[in-house]
């Protein structure tokens, strides 16, 4: 992540999944994502649906075939643009991935993602670790009865007649996914920030100090756990 | 007494979690004041404003002015 104006850093990894999903209109030609060289893919440019749509599109093409155009941040208005034939495609989450289905368009591609917390230096391990209490026990919670929680999805969209018109049996389950929260593995934050420096995304080298408070982390972190096994 | 943590706005795609614990007093339960402030909607600006290269982006934002001690990224 860019450098924060109050010194705020990464601190773990939160503990829902999310999931991007690269799609067409129903009369769109394209079936894989190698037909969308060199077509436009429209993008929330910023967030992880983008970069994950252009994880998808380059594991497919050349990188130079990759063409993508600026999109809304709301995912009703790139389906609404796709709807249109604004673009080829775009990226989508839950619950717009499974209104486009419902719709009859198509995913070309699938992927997940882990995002990550970011807390000023102000956050406490003691408050952050209930934090990860109360998550880790939601997360047990979703993981028994997902049916129970896809209301969820629907709520984020109320008054959007096409995620209003969404069942339960809709939904595909598999696409929501929760893990306990847990540290940033060093490795993975430096391979994403190497990765988007070389799309130009971002300038400089990792440097793991400037991106992830450690202390807070794993205070926090060992926190919960001797509470959780106590 | 409640510790107090305010957190940026989070949606089920991304922070189903966080909802759920919320709803059902698991926060509570553990002595936190969770408080999820949203920013306001005059605030909010569109990725379509933006390039790959300069994005324009709404997180972060309250905790840039001290209005909040956490976001999702």
């Amino acid at each position: 992540m860019a450098e924060s104006p109050v010194g705020a850093r990464q601190v773990g990894r939160r503990a829902t999944i999310v999931c991007g999903a690269l799609v067409v209109s129903p009369t769109s030609t394209v079936f894989t994502p190698q037909e969308l060289a060199h077509k436009p893919v429209a993008l929330d440019y910023g967030n992880g649906t983008a970069y994950a749509g252009l994880q998808m599109l380059e594991g497919a093409m050349p990188r130079q075939a990759v063409t993508t155009c600026a999109a809304a941040t709301s995912p009703a208005e790139r389906f609404a643009g796709l709807m249109r034939g604004d673009f080829a495609a775009t990226v989508l989450q839950e619950p717009w991935i499974t209104v486009a289905e419902k719709a009859g368009c198509r995913l070309v591609s699938t992927t997940f993602f882990h995002g990550t917390w970011v807390a000023t230096r102000d956050v406490s391990p003691d408050a952050y670790a209930a934090l990860l209490r109360a998550i880790t026990r939601a997360v047990h919670r979703i993981n028994a009865d997902k049916r129970r929680y896809v209301s969820y999805f629907k709520r984020d969209w109320a008054g959007h007649p096409e995620v209003d018109a969404l069942s339960v049996d809709d939904f595909n389950l598999g696409r929501i996914q929760v893990k306990e929260p847990g540290p940033i593995p060093e490795s993975e934050a430096r391979w994403a920030w190497e990765w988007m420096a070389s799309w130009g995304l971002i300038d400089g080298a990792f440097a793991v100090t400037a991106q992830i408070d450690r202390s807070l982390e794993r205070d926090a972190h060992e926190l919960a756990a001797a509470v959780r096994a106590g | 007494m409640a510790t107090t943590l305010t957190i940026e706005r989070v949606m089920a795609f991304m922070g189903l979690d966080v909802l759920v614990a919320r709803d059902e007093g698991l926060f509570a339960a553990e002595g936190l004041d969770l408080r999820i402030a949203a920013l306001p909607s005059d605030e909010i600006r569109s990725a379509a404003e933006g390039s790959a290269a300069k994005p324009t982006t709404n997180q972060g934002k309250l905790q840039a002015r001290g209005e909040s001690q956490m976001f999702q990224a």
